[in-house]
């Protein structure tokens, strides 16, 4: 919100400085955000004279003009504006002038002549958004004066942030009764005197009635009829002050319910009284279906939920609290007006509000709610301000209540809760000095304080709301630091096991760090083309996204780390492959199939570690000695994270043998160049190559290795797997290696041949692994090479030679019998 | 008998000069076999040596055996020489370029939103916390109801909000993580909620998922003077001893007092009007706090008359560029690699 200095400066005494005065009312829980003086902009520019408009001796657009600014000698500008003649009094901008749209002024020189400033038009001094000619000002103006000085911008304007409890400072009037509470000063309320003296509204005399038929959601209302006015133009002054908080000039009768609002903070509205038909005004539910043009031009159709502003013929005339409607405008053939001072709940002007997006100055007050106690002095305000500008007099006025202003209850507190509650050090009478400079009464029976808030702070209600203004009206700045005391109370076990995951989790990210990935943080929403590119569909919509990008919740990791990589290689320069080392933990978003309750979102997180990579094998390295990340190397991340993170029994198995080939991963990775990493029978990820298919799509420039592996799953492993190691003592006599070499059909797997190693050599051989593989010209088409190695140990006793020979007979026995191998 | 020690030393003057102009350990070797090998020429000479009177032998004995010394320790000096000659060479020739470029390996990084939170986290732990998460889809009700903020209340304007269908929405604050934390479990409670959270809003200072860090604490007589106590060892901890805060009174509807915390500009302290990191303020805003509302507790099924307490969120990514230069947010999400190796 916006409030003018000036203006508050009339409605309360005060000396401060405009920055003065913004940073008491911060550091009193009314945020100014921003602070502008209207002469922004306007520093270095005068009234002047045009002693002489000659022609630019090498233009026939421009002039030279000799201009007097006030300074001993005049100066010579050019001007490209034709609207001024010799003896003109004009609006000077001198050099080092920095304008408020931004042009800066210098010495120039303009088609060889030189000049020393500029003559300024209203849009480039910020006065209108476009204007023709440069200023003409009047006659009399004097010389060399300050323009602001001249046009009368001398106010600042502070924008203020009002948060939603806030109601109470809506208004002039409300920011001054708080500067007044800091200043211990009293705030002036604004008069309403007629005809030299104080106006008093009885509720009698108008000729249209009020009838109230919503009950308590529009409880109170308050008329006033005033005949014979003239509609027309406001008077400056008014037009003014309107302005100078961005409040736009409609006419007199308007302008001053519009003053009002700003004024006192409650919303008031004028009707055209002969466009109330049936001398009856009245506010009900609106009906379903019916239709209401409101002032802004628009048509809406109410669905029988708001309230509406009626006249006797039932017609719906206003929507209550949030616009008046067309059919009962004041309009320059209004000869008598209708005054609206109301209270509405304040719940269902935001349901209008919202609902019809009409977010006007009165919706935003009555949705905090209004003074239940006013309504009857901001009418007098009103029609005084109303026969002011507009003339006419008071033919009467009207009211009606549906029920009394509740009496708002005491709140009880005991005389030291303060200062044990904010830890600060107030004595009972310096809390009820600062509850009394807020308008409060304060009465203390024995070690208790009874207060009563004023009637506009609807915010105050519990004790807690009182200590708050006990402590902002002493100072934050006084609240001293404490370290709050540890009981020996144990804590909750839910915390403990959450606070397990959450070490796992960072435990997790530093084993990915430690295989040389940085950590990534996408969006948890994307779009249904990117997932669709990868064969995936969103299981989850936001309802409202920003854009098509932001549409569904991410079902898995992977299409966010091929679109990081995609970010990456499309500003990659060189004749390198871009490297991609990127990891992210993060959770992926699907339907529970559970009913949505309080307590229940019915969609499951389910966190996934992933990760891809592409690119040079080291951050640098000769040509000879690198080359681009290959599956070996990412199955070598993807090892040792399992290895670090602890989980036991891993099992992967290629691809393309998977019983579980629909899994949606599955279908993202080259059928031949991935596996499937199992838990026991549980899938617990993927990895592999990016499909081809994807790849060329995507225009994915490199081999790019991507994986993606159970959270869920893997931190219950290795949560069984974090209990403390127990010491394993090694064998102390020497092992035998014995090494196989064999041809065998191409299609035999590594896997395969390890397991017939181990399970024909058992119980000595401690291990096997294949450590040689060649295909090509010197074995026949269709075989491969293979050498294997196994370490025979035995840990209670040195072994025989003949032990060996023996394991190795049958070694080579059962590799004859499940492959056909051929030895070597 | 003279003759036989003019032979001796004549030995040995030729072979100390022989030795002199050796060029190399291989030709050492030779001379040394060729004079004291066992067919060498001073060992041929003692061979004659039978043939010698015994009065003689002690002589011709003595002068050989120094003769031998002398040989002896000049093979020494000239082996030395070489072998320290030869290792030179050696050293020479083996001289690789160092300067080449090595198999440097890839060095990881933590997201700086990582760091920041684990510093972050680090630091409130000392004084007590312990971490708990959420859901990020959360219901109406956790995310606003059971905050204070009922439908149709004003406070809704204040978040900008993605709705996820009926009762549901993406998170707008950690403030969730409090209420649900709160239910069904006892008090004292004493935890840190990091995560992300989602507001409608996208530019160089607001991403539409951004994160918080969300404290709270509940116990007997916990006042707002232990919450102005932790937020200043926190600032104190993670932006400098000389770090200062300001509160300022401000509102949300899960707290009462609120307070919006301000931490004084670690960079420049205010002194710099031109400072980047706080525009010339002095005061960095970065975090909201205040006390619980009676509501909240209540609602836990918490006597607001037994227990008090203090709850605060702070902006994770805020402080993330703060700490760490980073002039735009939005680098943040994009998954640059030339980003995220930085730090």
């Amino acid at each position: 919100m916006k409030v003018s200095y000036r203006w508050l400066n009339e409605l309360v005494d005060f000396t401060l400085s405009p920055q003065a005065l913004a940073d008491l009312l911060t550091s009193r829980g009314l945020e100014v955000e921003e602070l502008e003086g209207q002469g922004k902009g306007l520093d270095k520019v005068v009234s002047a004279l045009i002693l002489e408009k000659g022609k630019h001796p090498d233009s026939d657009r421009l002039s030279l003009c000799s201009v007097d600014v006030g300074a001993k000698e005049p100066l010579q500008i050019i001007c490209g504006a034709t609207n001024h003649q010799t003896g003109d009094k004009v609006v000077a901008a001198l050099v080092g002038a920095e304008l408020p749209n931004g042009m800066k002024i210098g010495k120039g020189k303009i088609r060889g002549v030189e000049s020393f400033g500029m003559l300024c038009s209203e849009s480039e001094l910020g006065l209108a958004k476009e204007s023709e000619g440069i200023i003409i000002l009047p006659k009399e103006t004097p010389v060399g004066k300050s323009i602001a000085e001249v046009l009368g911008r001398d106010d600042t304007i502070l924008t203020l942030k009002v948060y939603a409890n806030q109601g109470h400072y809506l208004s002039h009037y409300g920011v001054a009764r708080e500067i007044a509470s800091a200043l211990g000063v009293k705030a002036k309320r604004p008069l309403s005197n007629l005809g030299g003296k104080a106006l008093s509204l009885d509720g009698k005399g108008s000729s249209i009635s009020v009838v109230l038929s919503a009950g308590e959601k529009a409880p109170r209302f308050f008329g006033c009829e005033v005949a014979g006015v003239k509609v027309g133009p406001s008077p400056a002054w008014l037009v003014k002050k309107l302005e100078s908080v961005g409040s736009r000039s409609i006419n007199n009768v308007v302008d001053a319910t519009n003053l009002v609002l700003l004024e006192l903070g409650h919303p008031v509205h004028a009707y055209d009284a002969e466009k109330i038909s049936g001398k009856k005004i009245g506010v009900r539910f609106s009906n379903e279906a019916e239709k209401l043009p409101l002032l802004d031009g628009t048509e809406i159709i109410l669905s029988g939920k708001e309230l509406v502003i009626e006249d006797g013929a039932h017609r719906a005339i206003g929507l209550a609290g949030v616009m008046g409607g067309g059919n009962s405008e004041v309009s320059v053939e209004t000869k008598t007006v209708f005054l609206e001072c109301a209270e509405f709940d304040s719940i269902l002007v935001r349901k209008a509000k919202t609902k019809f997006g009409k977010m006007t100055d009165a919706a935003t007050r009555f949705e905090r709610g209004v003074d239940p106690t006013g309504l009857k002095q901001v009418m007098e305000r009103l029609a005084m301000l109303v026969i002011e500008v507009a003339g006419g007099q008071i033919i009467g006025s009207v009211q009606a209540e549906t029920s009394p202003v509740k009496a708002r209850p005491a709140i009880e507190m005991p005389v030291d809760y303060v200062r044990d509650f904010i830890g600060i050090d107030v004595s009972p009478a310096d809390v009820t000095k600062a509850l009394e400079s807020l308008d409060c009464a304060v009465v203390k029976s024995g070690e208790i304080l009874s207060v009563t808030p004023p009637s506009y702070r609807l915010d105050l209600n519990i004790r807690q709301d009182l200590s708050e203004e006990v402590a902002r009206t002493v100072g934050y700045d006084r609240i001293p630091s404490t370290i709050p005391q540890l009981s020996s109370q144990p804590i909750a076990k839910a915390f403990d096991a959450k606070g397990a995951e959450q070490i796992l989790i960072e435990r997790a990210k530093d084993a990915m760090v430690r295989s040389g990935l940085c950590e990534a943080l996408n969006y948890g929403f994307t779009s249904r083309t990117w997932l669709g590119e990868f064969g995936l569909e969103g299981a989850v919509k936001v309802q409202n996204p920003m854009s098509e990008e932001m549409e569904w919740m991410v079902p898995s990791l992977i299409p966010g780390l091929v679109g990081n990589a995609l970010h990456h290689y499309r500003r990659h320069f060189g004749s390198e492959t871009p490297v991609v080392r990127l990891f992210e933990l993060r959770p992926t978003f699907t339907l529970s199939g559970a009913t949505v309750t309080d307590f229940e979102t019915g969609i499951t997180e389910n966190w996934k570690i992933s990760f891809a990579m592409s690119g040079p094998r080291f951050a640098q390295a000769l040509r000879a000695e690198s080359g681009d990340v290959d599956f070996s190397d990412g199955k070598a991340v993807l090892e040792s994270f399992l290895d670090q993170m602890g989980a036991k029994g891993i099992r992967f198995i290629p691809l393309h043998a998977s019983r579980n080939g629909t899994h949606p991963t599955a279908k993202m990775l080259h059928p031949g160049q991935a596996i499937e990493v199992l838990s026991g029978n549980q899938t617990l990820g993927h990895f592999g190559l990016l499909h081809p298919g994807i790849s060329k799509k995507l225009k994915v420039k490199a081999n790019l290795f991507v994986c993606e592996l159970d959270w869920g799953i893997l931190q219950k492993m290795s949560r069984a797997a974090s209990q403390a190691r127990s010491f394993k003592p090694w064998s102390e006599f020497p092992p035998m290696e014995r090494d196989f070499a064999i041809l065998v059909d191409e299609k035999v797997t590594a896997d395969q041949i390890t397991a017939v190693l181990l399970k024909a050599g058992k119980p000595l051989v401690k291990s096997a692994r294949v450590f040689d593989v060649y295909r090509g010209t010197q074995v026949a088409p269709g075989k491969t090479s293979i050498a294997a190695r196994v370490l025979l140990q035995d840990d209670t006793r040195s072994l025989q030679e003949s032990e060996a020979e023996s394991i190795s007979a049958s070694i080579i026995a059962a590799l004859k019998k499940e492959f056909g191998a051929e030895l070597r | 008998m003279e003759s036989l020690i003019s032979k001796i030393n004549a030995i040995g003057t030729k072979t100390l000069e022989d030795i002199a102009t050796a060029s190399d350990l291989a030709g050492l070797e030779i001379f040394r076999v060729s004079v004291l090998g066992k067919k060498g020429s001073l060992s041929e000479v003692l061979k004659g040596l039978g043939s010698v009177g015994s009065d003689d032998r002690p002589k011709i004995g003595a002068a050989a055996n120094d003769v031998k010394a002398k040989i002896e320790a000049a093979l020494e000096e000239k082996k030395s020489i070489l072998e320290s000659r030869d290792l030179e060479a050696r050293l020479a020739n083996e001289r690789i370029d160092v300067s080449l470029p090595s198999r440097k390996l890839h060095r990881g990084a933590l997201h700086p939103i990582t760091q920041t939170t684990r510093k972050m986290v680090e630091v409130f732990s000392r004084l007590g916390f312990d971490l708990l998460t959420g859901p990020e889809i959360e219901t109406d009700y956790f995310c606003f109801e059971a905050v204070n903020i009922p439908a149709d209340h004003p406070a809704r304007d204040q978040q900008d909000t993605f709705f996820m269908g009926p009762g549901l929405v993406l998170r707008t604050q950690t403030t969730a993580i409090q209420t649900r934390a709160m239910r069904g479990n006892e008090w004292p409670i004493r935890i840190l909620c990091p995560g992300a959270v989602y507001r409608k809003d996208n530019d160089a200072t607001h991403s539409p998922m951004f994160h918080q860090l969300e404290g709270l604490w509940i116990d007997k007589k916990v006042k707002m003077s232990d919450l102005k106590g932790t937020l200043e060892f926190f600032a104190k901890e993670v932006f400098g001893a000389a770090t200062k805060i300001r509160l300022r009174p401000s509102y949300f509807s899960f707290v009462e007092p609120g307070a919006e915390v301000d931490v004084s500009c670690f960079r420049c302290g205010g002194k710099d009007a031109a400072c980047k990191v706080c525009k010339g303020s002095g005061w960095l805003e970065i975090l909201g706090s205040g006390m619980v509302h009676p509501k909240l507790l209540e609602l836990a099924g918490y006597d607001p008359n037994e227990v008090s307490g203090f709850a605060f969120g702070i902006g994770i990514d805020r402080v993330a560029m703060i700490l760490h230069d980073i002039p735009d947010l939005r680098y943040m999400f994009e998954g640059d690699q030339r980003f995220l190796s930085q730090f």
